[in-house]
C-alpha cells in the first residue's frame, strides 16, 4: 500500500506539472486579453502530433521537438491573436463571445487533426536509455522524468520571466490593471498579442510533454484536456499565474490518490467536483487572493 | 396617454399578426411534409433544433446566462424516456410528459448556480453537465444499457414521432412568444440588463430567474425523449455529445439571441446549410461548423436578426 500511494505522489507530481503548465497558459491569456480560450486542448494535442510527426517523419527526438514547438507555436499564435482578437473586441460581451468564438476554434481545430491524423490514437515510439530509473523504492519511467525536468525548467524560467522582466512586469501589470498600463506608454495591443503567441508556445511544449508523459493521443483528447485547464486555473484564481502553478500541481496529486484510492469511474468525477465546489466556496482560488483588478 | 396606448395596441396588432402569420406557414409547411413524401428525417431534425435554440434563447437572450452544458437537459430527457419506457414499461405519451420533469428535476438541482454569472456560470454548467454523463455512464448495466445503450424495440413510428415533434415545437415557440411580450418576459430582460435595478423596482430577482432556467430546461428534455423515440435507442456518448451543446448555441447566437424569431431563422439556415454541407463534403462537416462558428461571432454577433434590429431600431416593437 505505501508503494502505491508513493507511486501515486511521484505520478501525480509529474502529471501535476503538465497540468500547471496547461492550467499556467490558459490563465495568463484570460489575464491579459479577458478571453477564456475553449480550444486550449486542442493547441495542447496539437503539439503533441507536431512531435509525432517530427520524430515519425523526420527522426526529431522529442527532448530536440521541445524548442521547436515553442517557435512554431509561439509564431502560430501570434497570427492567430490578429486574425482573431482585434474583432472579437467589438461585440457586445467580448468575455463570453470569447467563449463561443473558440468553441468554434476548439471544433475546428479538433476536425483538423481527425483530417489529417484519423481518429486512431497515436504514440511516439522513442525510448530513453535506461528506460526506467530507481527513486527511492520505486521505478518510473526516463520520460516521464525528463518530462518532469522540462516541466521545473520551463516553470522557473517563466516565474523569472514574470517577474525579473520588464516585458513580464508589464503582463503581470496588464493583469492587474489594462487601463493603467496603457498609461504608462505600454502598446497593449503588441503586449496582447505577445501574451497570446507565449501562451500558445507554452501549449506547445506542453504538448510535447503530454507525448513523453502519456502513453496515447488522439484528435479528441483536446476536449479532456480543456477541462483540465478549467479545473487548474478556476483553482488557482481566474487570472493568477503562480496560483495556477500550485493549483497544476495539486490538482496532479488529487487525480492520482484518487485513482489509487478511489474506482476509475469515481476519480473521473473527482476533477468536475472540484470545479464546481471552487467556484461555490472560493471563487478568487486556492490562494485566495484575487490577481485581477 | 390615450394615444399612446392607442400605439401601443397597433404595434401589439402588428406584432401578432405577424407572429400568428409566421406560425402557421411553419405549420402549415410542417403539417404536410409527410403528406407529401418530403424528407421527414431532416424536418424531424430541424424542428428539433429549432425547439432547442428557441428554449435556450430563454436561458441565454432573456436571462441572461451562457450554459454550456446545455446538453445535459437533452439527455436527461431521452434517457428518462428510454428507460421508463424500456424498464417501466410506461406508455410513450406518459414517459415523454415526464422525460420534461426530469428536466426541470434536473434545473431544480442546478438552480444554485444561477447566482453565478458571465463565464464562471458557463463553466460550471459544462462541468455538471460532464458530472452527469459520467453518472449515467457508471449506473448500473441493467438500468441504462452500459455503453451498447438502451434499444426501444419496435416502438418505432417515423411519422408519430414527427407529428409529436411538431407539437413540442408548438407548445415550445407559443410559450417563448407569450414569454416576450408578459410580465415574466420583461422582467426576465430588466434582470439581464441590471439585476439590481429590477430588484429596485420591485421584481423578485431569484424567483424570475429560476422560472426562466425551468422554462428552458422542459424543451431540451421532452427533445431527448421524443428523439430517443424517433432513433429508437439511446447511449451515453450520443444523448451527452458537445455537439448538441454547441449547434444549440450557434443557431441560437446566429439568428440573433433575445428575439423570438432569431433562434427560428438561425435554425433553418444553419441546419439547411448544415445538410447542405454535409452532403458535399461529409468530411469536412466539422470543420466548417466551426469555422462558421468563428466567422459567426467576428462578423455578425448580434445574428441575423438582431443585427437588422440594430439597423431598425424602430422595428423591435412589430417583431416578434
Amino acid at each position: 500500500m505505501e508503494l502505491l500511494i508513493l507511486n501515486g505522489l511521484v505520478n501525480g507530481l509529474i502529471v501535476g506539472g503538465i497540468y500547471a503548465l496547461v492550467g499556467v497558459s490558459l490563465t495568463l491569456l484570460y489575464g491579459v486579453l479577458r478571453v477564456v480560450n475553449f480550444a486550449h486542448g486542442e493547441f495542447v494535442i496539437a503539439g503533441s502530433f507536431l512531435a509525432f510527426v517530427l520524430f515519425s517523419s523526420f527522426g526529431v527526438p522529442p527532448l530536440l521537438a521541445v524548442p521547436i514547438a515553442a517557435v512554431v507555436f509561439f509564431a502560430a499564435g501570434w497570427g492567430l491573436y490578429y486574425v482573431l482578437i482585434p474583432r472579437l473586441a467589438r461585440s457586445d460581451d467580448p468575455e463570453l463571445m470569447s467563449f463561443l468564438m473558440f468553441y468554434g476554434v476548439s471544433i475546428a481545430a479538433a476536425a483538423l487533426l481527425l483530417l489529417l491524423f484519423e481518429a486512431d490514437s497515436r504514440t511516439i515510439d522513442y525510448t530513453f536509455t535506461p528506460v526506467s530509473m530507481q527513486v527511492g523504492p520505486i521505478y518510473v519511467s526516463t520520460a516521464r522524468l525528463v518530462a518532469l525536468a522540462i516541466t521545473i525548467v520551463v516553470s522557473i524560467a517563466l516565474a523569472l520571466f514574470l517577474f525579473k522582466t520588464l516585458p513580464g512586469k508589464a503582463l503581470r501589470a496588464a493583469i492587474m490593471n489594462p487601463e493603467a498600463i496603457q498609461i504608462m506608454g505600454v502598446d497593449i495591443v503588441r503586449l496582447s498579442a505577445f501574451a497570446f503567441a507565449l501562451a500558445a508556445a507554452l501549449a506547445g511544449v506542453t504538448g510535447v510533454l503530454i507525448a513523453l508523459v502519456f502513453p496515447a493521443f488522439n484528435p479528441f483528447s483536446g476536449a479532456e484536456y480543456t477541462i483540465i485547464a478549467f479545473i487548474v486555473v478556476v483553482l488557482g484564481g481566474l487570472g493568477n499565474p503562480v496560483g495556477a502553478l500550485l493549483a497544476g500541481v495539486l490538482f496532479g496529486l488529487a487525480e492520482q490518490m484518487a485513482t489509487v484510492f478511489l474506482p476509475q469511474a469515481m476519480a473521473q468525477i473527482v476533477g468536475f467536483v472540484i470545479l464546481v465546489g471552487t467556484i461555490f466556496f472560493r471563487p478568487s482560488g486556492i490562494l485566495g487572493v484575487r490577481f485581477k483588478r | 396617454m390615450a394615444a399612446r396606448s392607442r400605439a401601443l395596441d397597433s404595434a401589439d396588432r402588428i406584432y401578432f399578426t405577424l407572429a400568428a402569420l409566421i406560425g402557421s406557414v411553419l405549420l402549415v409547411y410542417f403539417a404536410s411534409v409527410p403528406l407529401l413524401g418530403l424528407n421527414v428525417a431532416f424536418h424531424f431534425y430541424l424542428m428539433l433544433w429549432i425547439t432547442m435554440a428557441s428554449a435556450f434563447n430563454v436561458a441565454s437572450g432573456f436571462a441572461g446566462y451562457m450554459p454550456f452544458g446545455y446538453v445535459a437537459f437533452y439527455g436527461i430527457g431521452a434517457f428518462t424516456t428510454a428507460i421508463l419506457v424500456k424498464k417501466a414499461a410506461f406508455p410513450l405519451f406518459l414517459a415523454l410528459p415526464l422525460s420534461g420533469v426530469a428536466g426541470i428535476v434536473l434545473a431544480l438541482l442546478f438552480a444554485p448556480t444561477l447566482r453565478l454569472s458571465g463565464i464562471y456560470f458557463g463553466i460550471v454548467s459544462l462541468a455538471l453537465a460532464g458530472i452527469c454523463r459520467l453518472v449515467i455512464t457508471n449506473m448500473p448495466e441493467q438500468l441504462t444499457g452500459g455503453s451498447f445503450g438502451l434499444q426501444l424495440g419496435s416502438r418505432a413510428h417515423p411519422v408519430q414521432s414527427f407529428y409529436v415533434m411538431m407539437a413540442v415545437m408548438v407548445v415550445a415557440l407559443a410559450t417563448i412568444l407569450w414569454l416576450s411580450r408578459s410580465r415574466l418576459g420583461k422582467a426576465l430582460r430588466a434582470t439581464r440588463d441590471d439585476a439590481d435595478a429590477a430588484e429596485m423596482m420591485g421584481v423578485n430577482v431569484p424567483i424570475v430567474r429560476l422560472y426562466g432556467w425551468l422554462i428552458s430546461a422542459f424543451f431540451p428534455a421532452v427533445c431527448g425523449g421524443v428523439e430517443a423515440w424517433y432513433t429508437n435507442v439511446v447511449d451515453t456518448e450520443t444523448a451527452f455529445n458537445t455537439l448538441t451543446t454547441a449547434k444549440t448555441v450557434i443557431y441560437a447566437v446566429a439568428g440573433g439571441l433575445g428575439t423570438v424569431t432569431g433562434p427560428i431563422l438561425g435554425a433553418v439556415a444553419m441546419v439547411w446549410l448544415d445538410e447542405l454541407i454535409w452532403r458535399q463534403f461529409p468530411l469536412l462537416n466539422l470543420l466548417i461548423l466551426g469555422l462558421a462558428t468563428i466567422i459567426l461571432v467576428l462578423f455578425l454577433p448580434r445574428g441575423i436578426v438582431g443585427t437588422l434590429l440594430r439597423k431598425k431600431p424602430q422595428w423591435r416593437r412589430y417583431i416578434p
